[in-house]
């Protein structure tokens, strides 16, 4: 982030709390109970100083999300910490089929809402909070003294969790994000025995796998799975990364005009999918690269078939711990992104969450809720949720017990699992990793590209990305496909603009460029 | 009146019998179609349906314009009409020839044997489709490379996709549909082969005069209520076989109203389309009604 954006962020967010109290008059329905205001009002005067952070002790109705690779738990002991320290019991109700999106459309069209829901997408609480059924968080920041503070010191997190009407409909999230990090990795071990480097540039990378490929015919020794999603990373090299997926428009904000810009049609991209259309052809990719699922790859890393990956930092030691046991050599580890033709060594900024608390309008309890989740935005709370209870799971800076992996630790302790944070500690999952993945925590940031966000959509404009953002998605996929694949030529790629012009792009990029200034105006 | 009370009290207890399947009826399918009114609305699930602004047939004529709608329309008609041609007449050629097939033994081993891919759910099949013939690690890809000839990327071209489908569908489905040609087989008058035998008639003349026009009628209800499907493409399969290679062939309306109508929240344009796929439905069920009916006597009304 340069300086000056600083700046403007940082001003931002006095002027947001002040927006928030503004439109707090037309905000009727979601006025609380007398009883509700009344308790709280006197806690509110006395939250300049150290605020008393327990409630009546009571109970909330929360819809949450179970993770299949840490299911809910009744009996983990982050739940017991949050009701000692808040007084809350939450009445946890789970997705019917893990379904947590179908879940809380259905529960607002029904009418009959939890009093919190969790939300893993942004895109559901502007959507659900611009129709009146989420509770603005905004117009209760004089409730919540340490979210105030949170915030002054949080600027961007807050600023992205802004609705295209300035409002805020769910709870922004700090620390957590480190965990959605990707980044390149590789074979350490196979690398030195053919005594290899970690490639520079792409022409390195090009190089060094056609020598993988030599030594081991059988492999494909770049392999990465679901299909195109990671062209996102691999195009911050040719500094025009983008997402890559069926919901979201390859846009992009250029780091050195500031605009708005449309990813797939730049010369940058077509030179990253000749590179790929090589990989291809020389059989450095797998032939079926677009179908390779979780599965596939796993099988093809575990089994000395891909030497370069890129996933999830944490993949590290998910490859590490499972396959030393077979082959004490494996080593899967950390390698920096090579540079593409102008130089650029970037990995595109994948640390980010968009998961979060969102409270209902129809709840008679706002007060106290927001009152309670004010608790996840103290010192004392980041450290509860992230480290548990100071000699119970936690002494000092480390946990007690020893965990074989932030699962195992997720687990047993429910610590870090959906609806128990918003402000994480992120020190916490490195503590109980291992020395490759905590170096490669370290090393990682200095890639990062530009974090940038998504601006807030208004409903509109959401139909508008969804359904004609759609045919130029397929159309986008289809052709990457085929450039690589060979079966078209990079001849036509001034057609492929063409078509791609013809389907929209540059409609769907003014209402990116529309939004985002509509986003910077709303926080000025 | 007493005409009425006198039949209602014979049969008070068959419509009792019959008052579950219709309560289910009315709960389950009638009530739920009002909800194709939110495909001429600005549906906003907190407002629900009848709060909801009208709009008229701006998300129809959404559809009927995109880019996108000649490729759907042409990929799910396409898929369609293949599978009634090929996939229709399979399961009658089965049944057919386990007729002609004497050994009892024979027989029952063969039909059991080609039912029992239909138990497998879409998910495995389309991820053995994946296993078998992936060109990386694929059994068929390695006996094709073992002739000799150079390996094949199945499930990534796009000119396999409708083949590949069909091929599936039949072997998933054809040994099910058998069932109920040999109910219709068996009760066929064993008297009229015996005649036909007497007057000389062959395998082939027995074949052609007494037992296909014997099933004829369950082969007319049973394509007639097979058209009215031609649009529904099974959702799921095509779903799980889909990828950004075979898009121009693959990409189906149920796939495009997954997408942009489900995963993107846009449920009075998934509605939309939903509707008119029905009614294209309707217009296919009629009109082979129609036709059966001016040309034999079996149709479904």
């Amino acid at each position: 982030m340069n300086k000056k954006t600083a700046v403007v962020l940082s001003a931002v967010m006095g002027a947001s709390v002040v927006l928030g109290a503004c439109s707090k008059n037309n905000n009727e329905g979601a006025s609380p109970s007398p009883s509700a205001s009344a308790t709280t009002s006197a806690s509110a005067g006395a939250s300049a100083s150290a605020a008393p952070t327990t409630i009546t002790p009571q109970t909330f109705t929360f819809l949450d999300y179970s993770n299949p690779s840490w299911p809910y738990d009744a009996n983990w002991k982050i739940w017991s910490y949050i009701k000692e320290k808040t007084g809350v019991t939450l009445d946890i109700q789970l997705p019917a089929g893990n379904l947590l999106e179908d879940a809380i459309s259905l529960a607002i069209a029904g009418g009959d809402m939890p009093d919190i829901m969790w939300t893993q997408e942004k895109r559901l609480a502007d959507k659900f909070g611009q129709q009146g059924a989420l509770v603005n968080i905004l117009d209760y920041v004089d409730d919540m003294p340490n979210f105030k503070a949170w915030m002054e010191k949080y600027p961007a997190e807050t600023q992205n969790m802004l609705s295209s009407d300035g409002k805020m409909y769910e709870f922004p999230n700090q620390g957590l994000g480190e965990s959605n990090r990707r980044t390149w990795m590789y074979r350490e071990d196979v690398f030195k025995k053919l005594n290899l480097s970690t490639p520079k540039t792409w022409d390195e990378l090009y190089e060094t796998l056609k020598k993988l490929k030599a030594e081991y015919p059988d492999s494909y020794p770049l392999t990465v799975r679901n299909g195109l999603r990671y062209f996102e990373d691999f195009a911050a090299g040719f500094g025009v990364s983008a997402p890559v997926d069926a919901q979201r428009v390859s846009a992009y904000l250029d780091g050195t005009s500031g605009e708005w810009k449309y990813a797939p049609i730049q010369p940058a991209y077509k030179d990253m999918l000749v590179y790929f259309n090589k990989f291809y052809k020389d059989g450095l990719i797998p032939k079926d690269f677009l179908t390779i699922d979780t599965k596939m790859w796993q099988d093809i890393v575990s089994t000395n078939r891909a030497f370069v990956t890129l996933d999830y930092i944490g993949r590290i030691d998910f490859y590490n711990s499972a396959l030393r046991k077979d082959n004490p050599d494996f080593s899967m580890n950390f390698m920096a992104p090579p540079a593409g033709p102008t130089g650029l060594q970037k990995n595109a900024f994948t640390a980010v969450t968009e998961e979060g608390f969102m409270i209902s309008s129809k709840s008679k309890k706002i007060k106290d809720i927001v009152k309670f989740i004010d608790f996840f935005y103290s010192e004392e709370g980041h450290k509860l949720v992230s480290w548990g209870k100071e000699g119970d799971t936690v002494s000092g800076d480390s946990f007690i017990e020893k965990y074989t992996d932030i699962s195992d630790l997720r687990k047993k302790t429910g610590l870090s699992t959906d609806g128990t944070y918003t402000w994480f500690d992120f020190n916490a999952h490195i503590s109980v990793s291992s020395p490759e993945l905590k170096s490669a925590y370290e090393q990682a940031p200095q890639y990062d590209n530009a974090k940038t966000s998504t601006p807030p959509f208004t409903p509109e404009e959401q139909q508008v990305l969804s359904t004609k953002g759609d045919s130029l998605n397929s159309h986008r996929d289809e052709n990457f496909a085929k450039f690589i694949m060979g079966t078209r030529s990079f001849d036509t790629w001034d057609k492929f603009v063409e078509e791609q012009k013809k389907l929209g792009y540059e409609e769907i990029l003014e209402i990116y460029k529309k939004a985002d200034e509509r986003a910077k105006a709303a926080v000025k | 009146m007493a005409l009425f009370r006198l039949k209602f009290n014979r049969s008070k207890y068959l419509l009792l019998l019959f008052l579950p399947a219709l309560i289910y009826y009315i709960l389950f399918k009638y009530v739920p179609m009002f909800g194709i009114l939110i495909s001429f609305k600005d549906y906003n699930p907190f407002k629900g349906i009848w709060q909801s602004d009208w709009v008229g047939l701006k998300y129809y004529s959404m559809f009927f314009h995109s880019p996108d709608f000649p490729k759907l329309l042409k990929n799910t008609v396409l898929l369609g009409v293949y599978k009634v041609v090929f996939g229709f007449p399979a399961p009658i050629i089965l049944a057919l020839l386990l007729n002609e097939v004497r050994k009892g033994v024979v027989k029952r081993l063969v039909q059991s044997i080609s039912y029992l891919p239909h138990f497998i759910s879409n998910v495995v099949v389309v991820s053995m489709m994946f296993l078998f013939l992936s060109p990386t690690s694929g059994l068929v890809n390695h006996l094709i490379e073992w002739m000799g000839y150079s390996s094949v990327n199945f499930m990534q071209n796009e000119n396999y996709f409708r083949t590949l489908y069909i091929l599936s569908e039949i072997w998933q489905h054809i040994g099910w549909e058998t069932i109920i040609y040999l109910a219709a087989l068996s009760a066929i008058d064993p008297q009229l082969y015996e005649a036909a035998t007497v007057d000389g008639a062959s395998r082939w003349h027995q074949l052609r005069h007494i037992t296909v026009p014997g099933i004829m009628p369950a082969i007319v209800i049973l394509f007639i209520l097979n058209i009215g499907h031609v649009l529904d493409i099974g959702f799921e399969k095509v779903l799980l076989m889909l990828n950004p290679s075979i898009y121009s062939t693959a990409d189906v309306l149920s796939t495009y109203v997954f997408r942009t109508g489900i995963q993107a929240m846009n449920y009075s344009y998934g509605t939309a389309i939903d509707l008119f796929t029905s009614v294209v439905n309707l217009l296919f069920i009629l009109t082979a009604n129609w036709i059966s009916r001016k040309t034999s006597e079996t149709s479904l009304w």
